[in-house]
This record gives C-alpha cells, structure tokens and sequence, in this order.
C-alpha cells in the first residue's frame, strides 16, 4: 500500500530521519513505535506532504507522492489524524464532518456510530472532551475516502473506556478492508491489535516484525531505555 | 425636511459600508485572514470609478471596473500574503493600504495628488433615487455573501480559518480558497467605494486612511465575525451610534474626532469584554 | 560631493530618530511577542505635553523634557495594563493585540487632534547651522545623533549587563522557563513598556523641536520606526537599530531620484519586501511562537 525508501529529513545539521525504509502491505494493521525523538511523527509529516524530505522517495499504491502538497496526497487516498486532535473549533461536529465529504445526516450518524460518538451532531467542536474530540477526528478521518488510514498516537490521553471502543473501532476497519498505519505509546494496545510492529530509533527503522517477535527483540528494549 | 435629507443621507452611507463590512466579513470572519488592505480596495474602487467616468466612459461600466481593478488588486495581494502568518498578514495588507496612499498622493499626473478629484458625476440626480439604488445593491451583496456563507466554499473556508493544515489533510487547497476569498471580498470593496465617489462627488487620498479602517473593524467585530447577518446590523449601530453627538452642539472641529474616538473605544471594549459581539461565532483566541 | 555628503548626514539623523522608535517598538516585540503598534501614539503624546509644559506653560526647558518622558513611560504603562493585559488575560492572539494597538493607535490621535488642534505647532528654539564636511547640520540635528546614540548604548547595556535586562531576555526567550525560574513576566512586561515608552518619549521631544508637531505624527514615524526594525529584525533590538539606519539612509539618497514625495512610499515598498520575502529580517533573528 505504502513504500517509504531510504528518507531523509534534517533540521539543522540534526537527522530526524534517517535512511528509512519500509512499506506497509494493504489490509493489515501496521503500528510505529519508537522511543521520543525516534522521528515517527516526522515520518508522518513526510509521508503527508507537510514536511519535505531531503533525500528518498514515498509511493502510495505505486504512485510517487514525495514532495507532493499536503491537500493533493489527501485526495490521493490518505486520511490521517494528528498527535492532538485537530478540529474544526467554532464549527458543529456535523460541519467538521461535511468538510470530509460531502453526505448525507444519516451518513454522518453512521460515521459516528462506528466511533462510539456518544453525542448529538450538532455539538459544537469546542464543548467536546478531549477523548470525545479524537473520534470525532477518527470518524472525520473515516469519512472522507482513502485507501491508507495514518493514525497519530489516538490513544494518547483517553480514558481506559474509549481505548478499549478505539481497539474495537481499528479491529472493525481491518475487517471491512481498510488499511491502517499508526504510532502509538500504549504497548498493549499496540501488541494487542498490530498485524506488524515496525521499531524506529533515531530515526530509522531498528527492526520490524510481528508483535511477539518486536517483544523479544532485546535491541527494542536498548532503544527505549537508552543504551 | 433637512431632517428627512439627513435620514437619507445618513442610510445611503450606510448601505455603502454595509457592502464594505459584509464583504470584510469574508477574508477576516469566514477565512481568518487578518485583511487591512479593505480599505485599499475601498480606494481602489472610488478612484478607478472616478476617472473612468470623469473621462466619459458610462457610469455603471465605471463602477464595474471600480470593483474589477480592486478584485485584481486583492489577487495580487493575496497570492504572496496569504502564506504569513496572522499578524505578518496584517501588517503587510496595511502596508497595502499606505502604498496605495502614498500612490494616490504622488502619481499627480493622474490623481492630481493631495487636491483630489472634484466633480465626479452623480449616478442620479435625487438622493432618495440613489438611495433605492445603493440599497438594492447592498441586498444583493448581503444575499451574494449569505449564499457563501451556506456554501461548500464558505465552509472550507471556516475549515481554513479553524485548522489550515487539517483542511489540508482533507483534500482542500487552502491556497486557492483564500485567494478566492480575498478576490471576492476585494470586488465587492472596490463596488462600494464606486458608489461612494459617485455619491460624494470629491475624492482625496484621505480615503486610504487609517481612521475607517478603524471603523470598519469596529462594524465588523460588533455585529460578530462570520455573520453576514452581523455585519449587516453592526454597520447600523455604529453609525447610528455618535450622530447624537451632532445634535448636541459641539463645533464640527471635535465632532470627526470624536466619532473615531467613539469608534476605536467601542472597538477596544468589544475586544475586550465581548469579542464575539453580536452575532459573532468564532472565538478570537 | 556636497550633495552626496549632505544625502547621507541627512540619512543619518533620520535614522538615528527611527532606531529610537524602532528600538522601543522590537523591545516590546521581542518580550511582549506582538507589535505594539500605538508606540507611534506616545510618541505623538510626548511631543505635544512637551509643547504644552515648555511652551503653553511656559515651564523650564529641562523640566518640561522631565514631566513629558515621566509621563511618556507612564502612558505605556497604562496602555498595556488597561488594555493589552486585558486581552492577554483573554488570551487573545498576536493579531488581535494588533487591531486593538491600532485601534488605541487611533484614538489617542483623535485625542490629541480635539485637545490640540490640528494647526502644526513649533517649538520655538535657537537652533544654529554648522558645517560638517561641506554640509549644513543643525544644533537641533546634532543632539538628536548624539542623543540616539548615547541612549541606544545605555540600552544595549541595560540588555546585558544588568539583572533587569537578563530577565528581559529571558521572558523573550521563553517566557515559561523564565517563570520556573522566579521572573514574573507581569512585572517585566510593565518595565519593558516603561523603557520602550521612554525612548518614544524622548524621540517625540526630539522630533518636536526639531521639526514641528501634527497630530498624526505619531503614525507616520511609527510606521517608520517598524519598517527599520522589520528590516533589520523585528525581534532583535540591535537589528531594529540597523535597519532604521538602512531606512534612513535609503529614504535620503532615494529621493536623489525620486521626486521627494515619495519618501514615504520608499519605507512602505521596503515593508512590504521585507515581509513577504525575509519577515525575519537582514539579521534573521525569529521569534519563538507563543
């Protein structure tokens, strides 16, 4: 689905990413982990066009997306949601979804049921919690067509309920096809659901595999601890 | 019947600034670009008008092009500013609107500088007339702006103004909606600043000036950002708001400054205490 | 020779008066991190009470200029506790600190155009001729290049020698760790006003004796002053101090081809540039998004 080769990225003088490379296979559940600093999110802002490699290449289903704007990769098939949840504040939950696609109220309903959103649509972005927020950013995400699904740590500050709907909802997308790519903290979460588990340490790839076999890797261990 | 001339007089100006805050209301309220360039456009649009007709062309083609060479002017502006960021923004469109000042002061040979342009032709003879005129075309504009705001750009555009990059991360091209956004918005300035000279009959380069800007942001943010609804009643109340002052006597020489100081207060208090104004629906933080 | 001499003296003293409104107007930038765009207005403020102690008053010379720059920081002080901190505990954005700084900007114009008049006004003064290098300066002239200069120092030391100045930085720099570190960024907010108000202050008195006294004063050298301190770098002081001498001297040796109506224009093309192609200025100093 996704094939990431030998990307660069610096900020002066200092390498976010080095030499990564990787490519995500459709239908799976793919997750990132990483100590901070590791460069994940970068990678991420690479692969979406907000930031501009130095060096390497990113293909989408075979197309080359390097360099290519944000909103252009977005309609190439990309849906991705950000480290803090990035709604449209002073609008209802229901317009921040209509931005995604156009549809109809029952579409959105239904977007929202499969999230777990607990509230009316026509609630202001704004007076959502902060966990109510991520499915609302999840369910945005859902929405709007795509092939590859990025997700940017969505277990980050929710509470052990909505983790649990959030394990639910990726489980439901994998078996109706979708593909999806995360990075998360949460290690249960992330050996409970991964199809594979891809390491990075500054910022490259240190090892990839299926969870049992990320979990036994002592190097993995090294990395987060710092050797 | 000098009351009734003064009603008249007092309505027509305020279907012009009707047309100018509406439009505003779109690039500031709707887009969240910081725009102080308005009043530029606002200019642009009197002095195009003014000398196209004062050289014999039609006077509603004169208009036309008023509004035209102020669209062109907000593109141009538009395609290198859109990319800073909020008060960058600002503070480039108001170096717009000096330049544009400072043009209309020194280009003598066609602005005739600081003296003016006198005599520009009236579009009717009767202000009652032109009243019913000015008011039709600020039902229009505020139709036009209303129908934006419903729309599918309008929306993007509150995206754009809420969350650039998530708008972005959503397939829009920010880029094209916000110069969308200030061409339309500039158009419509440049129509209102057609009506004007064609019904003041004298322009100077004081129009560039910074005191209406003033004005302008005090209409918008009273009657709220993002309501076309609000700045259609925010443009009435405040010019509604100092005409007492003229019936209580004070000489004409404190009554232009104290309408700006009644102008930036309420702009200042309204900052502070009720950003939101009226109608507004966006939070300014 | 004359002429090019002449040009560049004139470049000069222009500058020097724009480096005190922009070293002013990038302090508080740099510390308050929005642009205080109604400096332009206590500088307006310090002229006229200047005009009003020294010469409606009558009072002496050297205590009119003491009344006028004790007022003068006063005034930026008020501004920034009865509206700035007002917005700041709102947590309004840089942008509308800006409209309100204008529209403050606005209103004390206003102010002094009804209290005032709008006739231009003149400090009368004995201001001799001299002749430097084959071009005329003026007494007037040459204390206002001496005055800048010796204040911009002092101001350059306040910056790095004292404990005030360290705190000043510090809260520029980051004004979170500063208060981990027990600087209350209230209080330096208050003597960044105080200092930044004195230096529009002592440029309004200035430019009062040295010119003459309009109500709308305060806008046309503010705009000045923050075109030299976005070209040379909005947020660093020293960087506002050169590109208000760039300005200057540009401004001058410009209207050697232009027709000198222009002069202003020059400075706002020049604003214009810079912010859409190096808003961090020559010295490319950035400022740390709040």
């Amino acid at each position: 689905m996704i094939s990431v080769q030998k990307l660069d990225k610096h900020f002066g003088g200092v390498y976010a990413v080095h030499n990564c490379t990787f490519t995500v296979k459709e239908n799976t559940i793919t997750s990132i982990i990483g100590p901070n600093g590791a460069g994940k999110t970068t990678l991420f802002n690479l692969i979406c066009g907000i930031s501009k490699p130095d060096g390497g290449k990113i293909f989408l289903r075979g197309t080359e997306i390097t360099g290519l704007p944000t909103h252009q990769i977005a309609r190439l098939g990309i849906s991705r949601t950000f480290q803090q949840a990035k709604l449209f504040r002073n609008m209802s939950v229901k317009d921040n979804l209509l931005i995604a696609k156009t549809a109809s109220d029952s579409e959105i309903k239904e977007v929202l049921k499969s999230v777990h959103f607990p509230l009316d649509m026509n609630t202001k972005a704004s007076e959502l919690s902060y966990g109510q927020m991520r499915l609302v950013e999840i369910a945005r995400a859902l929405l709007k067509p795509h092939k590859l699904l990025m997700l940017d740590e969505p277990t980050a500050g929710v509470n052990p309920k909505v983790r649990q709907e959030l394990k639910e909802i990726l489980f439901d997308l994998k078996k109706k096809g979708h593909t999806i790519l995360l990075i998360e903290h949460d290690m249960e979460f992330v050996m409970s659901i991964s199809d594979d588990v891809i390491v990075m340490t500054q910022g490259a790839v240190l090892t990839r595999g299926t969870p049992k076999q990320v979990q036994a890797d002592k190097r993995v261990l090294e990395a987060y601890l710092g050797k | 019947m000098a009351f009734i001339n003064y009603l008249i007089h007092l309505a027509i100006l305020i279907g012009i600034y009707s047309i100018l805050t509406v439009s505003l209301n779109l690039a500031v309220g709707f887009t969240g670009l910081l725009n102080m360039g308005h009043v530029g456009f606002f200019g642009i649009g009197a002095y195009t008008s003014a000398l196209l007709s004062l050289a014999g062309f039609p006077i509603w083609l004169s208009i036309l092009c008023g509004g035209l060479l102020a669209m062109i002017s907000g593109l141009l502006l538009a395609l290198p500013t859109t990319r800073l960021k909020g008060d960058y923004l600002a503070l480039a469109t108001l170096g717009f609107t000096f330049i544009m000042g400072s043009v209309a002061r020194n280009w003598t040979d066609v602005t005739r500088g600081a003296l003016g342009i006198p005599g520009i032709p009236k579009i009717v003879k009767g202000n009652p007339e032109f009243l019913v005129i000015v008011l039709i075309i600020a039902a229009i504009t505020y139709f036009v702006f209303w129908k934006i705001s419903k729309s599918r750009f309008g929306k993007t555009c509150e995206a754009i103004r809420d969350d650039e990059l998530a708008a972005k991360m959503l397939g829009k091209d920010t880029f094209k909606h916000k110069i969308a956004a200030l061409g339309i918005s500039a158009f419509f300035a440049g129509i209102g600043g057609a009506l004007f000279a064609h019904y003041i009959t004298f322009i100077d380069p004081s129009i560039f000036g910074i005191g209406d800007l003033i004005l302008l942001f005090s209409m918008l943010i009273v009657g709220g950002l993002a309501s076309v609804k609000g700045s259609a009643i925010g443009t009435i109340i405040l010019f509604l708001l100092p005409e007492p002052l003229r019936f209580i006597g004070f000489p004409s020489s404190i009554l232009g400054p104290m309408r700006e100081i009644i102008f930036a207060l309420i702009l200042l208090l309204i900052l502070i205490y009720r950003p939101k104004g009226f109608f507004g629906r966006v939070d300014l933080a | 020779m004359a002429i090019a001499t002449q040009l560049i003296l004139n470049g000069i003293i222009a500058g020097a008066i724009y480096a005190l409104v922009a070293s002013g107007f990038s302090l508080i930038y740099s510390v308050t991190k929005f642009m205080h765009f109604a400096h332009g207005a206590v500088l307006a403020l310090g002229a006229y009470l200047m005009y009003s102690f020294a010469v409606i008053l009558g009072l002496n010379f050297w205590l009119a200029i003491l009344l006028t720059l004790v007022c003068s920081g006063f005034a930026g002080v008020v501004m920034d506790q009865l509206v700035y901190k007002q917005l700041r505990k709102r947590k309004a954005s840089g942008a509308v600190l800006l409209i309100a700084s204008i529209a403050l900007m606005t209103l004390i114009t206003s102010l002094i155009l009804a209290f005032w008049g709008a006739d231009v006004k003149t400090v009368p003064t004995v201001n001799p001729v001299f002749d430097f290098l084959g071009a005329r300066i003026t007494l007037t002239q040459i204390i206002i290049v001496v005055v800048s200069v010796v204040l911009l120092l002092g101001l350059w030391l306040l910056m790095k020698k004292t404990k005030l100045g360290k705190a000043m930085r510090a809260v520029a720099d980051n004004k979170d760790v500063a208060m981990t570190v027990g600087i209350n960024p209230e209080r330096i907010y208050t003597y960044t006003f105080i200092i930044g108000s004195f230096l529009a202050g002592v440029a309004g008195i200035l430019i009062g004796i040295e010119q003459n006294l309009y109500p709308q004063m305060g806008l046309s050298l503010v705009i000045k002053g923050f075109t030299g301190a976005v070209i040379g770098s909005l947020a660093s002081v020293p960087g506002a101090v050169l590109g208000s001498f760039i300005l200057g001297l540009v401004e001058n040796i410009g209207i050697w081809w232009l027709p000198s109506g222009y002069k202003d224009a020059i400075a706002f093309v020049l604003l214009f540039i810079f912010l859409l192609f190096r808003p961090s200025g020559l010295l490319g100093v950035k400022v740390r998004e709040v």
